[in-house]
């Protein structure tokens, strides 16, 4: 049985990790490899290293953070923020990540799924959506979500699973760093929709909300960002609540 | 104690060539077979579908195939496994054929599959030494031989073979090299287990 993964997201800007708020107000929390060093050891499942910098300078650092973690931390490693092309996915895979995370560019240039998945492979390409839901109508926001594409987001989903992506992170904007919780209701839907696996984000803010989100979706994994950050939660507790709850887990005490 | 990544295409062959240092070996990834003469052992890494990775291993199959069949012992990691089967069903183009079997896609309702996996080690085979592994594939094999099935998991109730074992051929569907401190040590394994032939 797959067990139900826990994602730590890290936003980085030059190495550092920052977390803002719904996308904005950034604040220091110390090294990226540092942190994703105590995670692995705590029994995190993966690790995604999101640029938030967004600028050149940015792009070099994070292949250079890339780098530094993959000869240090044995996860997998996501890198995603202003990936645009099939070199810039070359360049992060070469430099140690195992997947990236494509958000803008998908959206803008669809044909991008299908081109890098034929040469990099589907396990390697993951679609990063983030959403909010505008008159009961839940649609896919670029741009750091400041713009709204105007695509529904189930059929997104669909879209991105047909050219040939590997996994969908589902980021709520409107949760996003408020610790209100998961959106279940959307991702229930995403995760029914496609038979991609989907990794659930925005709105953590406890150990509850990550075992409510396994329990009422079909997620394969929760993204976690600031409760881990600031130490609020460990990994491991998480873990050992998702095993109370019946939950597969790697690494419940 | 010299180990070659041998890279035709599209692999995490630098991930494997990071995780192998941190066992301690000389590991040096190449996209030719100039260091096959003076390797202690092959890693065979891969990632992504049959077909375009045979395509790619083709020109270098007959000098692979002659060291493996000759006793260089080797290791095939996630698609590097498959490669080690003659071909899949669903795509032109040979693997190294050192195993007798087949490739097929993994039948789930949710794929790729990716995560995190319990290992069940088989009936008389000799542990594996890690419980748990990540997994990131698509398709799975299925030896001829079922004497080498060394350990199996399952994805949606769909039991596969994830670890398998004949003489110094060895192979993995799960990624030691991205399996935290446990797939470090399976590589570690892999590497003493050569040194003592």
């Amino acid at each position: 049985m797959t067990s139900a993964r826990v994602v730590a997201c890290l936003d980085v800007s030059g190495g550092r990790v920052v977390k803002g708020t719904r996308f904005r107000d950034l604040r220091d929390m110390g090294d990226a490899v540092e942190l994703a060093r105590r995670y692995e050891e705590q029994g995190i499942d993966e690790i995604v290293f999101l640029d938030v910098s967004a600028t050149l300078e940015g792009e070099a650092s994070i292949l250079a953070l890339a780098e530094r973690a993959a000869a240090e931390v044995f996860v997998p490693l996501t890198i995603g923020g202003g990936i645009r092309s099939l070199d810039d996915i070359g360049r992060a895979l070469r430099a140690g990540a195992d997947k990236v995370a494509i958000n803008t560019a998908a959206v803008e240039n669809p044909e991008l799924i299908d081109a890098a998945s034929d040469r990099f492979g589907a396990q390697c390409i993951v679609i990063s959506v983030d959403t909010a839901t505008v008159n009961g109508r839940p649609t896919v926001w670029t741009r750091s979500g400041t713009v709204d594409s105007g695509r529904h987001l189930l059929e997104w989903a669909a879209e991105c699973e047909r050219r040939g992506a590997g996994e969908l992170v589902v980021t709520s904007i409107d949760r996003d760093g408020t610790r209100r919780g998961y959106d279940v209701e959307t991702l229930a839907q995403v995760a029914d929709a496609v038979g991609l696996p989907v990794v659930a984000s925005g709105g953590a803010g406890g150990i509850a909300d990550v075992v409510e989100v396994f329990r009422g979706t079909a997620v394969s994994a929760a993204l976690v960002a600031g409760i881990l950050h600031e130490g609020e939660v460990t990994v491991s507790a998480i873990k050992t609540a998702l095993a109370a709850a019946g939950l597969c887990v790697r690494g419940a005490s | 104690m010299r180990v070659l990544i041998f890279d035709a295409g599209i692999s995490n062959a630098h991930s494997i060539a990071k995780a192998l240092r941190a066992a301690d070996a000389a590991a040096d990834v190449r996209t030719d077979l100039t260091l096959l003469p003076s390797a202690d052992c092959l890693v065979l890494p891969g990632v992504g579908a049959f077909g375009p990775a045979a395509q790619a291993l083709a020109p270098y199959r007959e000098a692979l195939r002659t060291a493996v069949t000759q006793g260089l012992p080797v290791l095939g990691i996630c698609l590097g496994m498959q490669l080690l089967f003659d071909r899949s069903p669903e795509s032109p183009g040979g693997g190294l054929d050192v195993l007798a079997g087949e490739i097929t896609a993994l039948p789930t309702r949710r794929r790729p599959h990716m995560g995190w996996n319990r290992l069940a080690v088989g009936p008389d085979q000799p542990p594996l030494g890690l419980d748990w592994a990540y997994f990131a594939h698509s398709y799975v094999c299925h030896p001829a031989d079922p004497a080498a099935i060394w350990a199996t998991t399952a994805h949606d109730e769909v039991r596969f073979v994830c670890a398998l074992r004949r003489g110094s051929v060895w192979g993995v569907q799960f990624h030691p090299e991205k399996s935290s401190r446990a797939g470090i040590a399976f590589l570690r394994r892999f590497l003493r287990e050569v040194r003592c032939g």
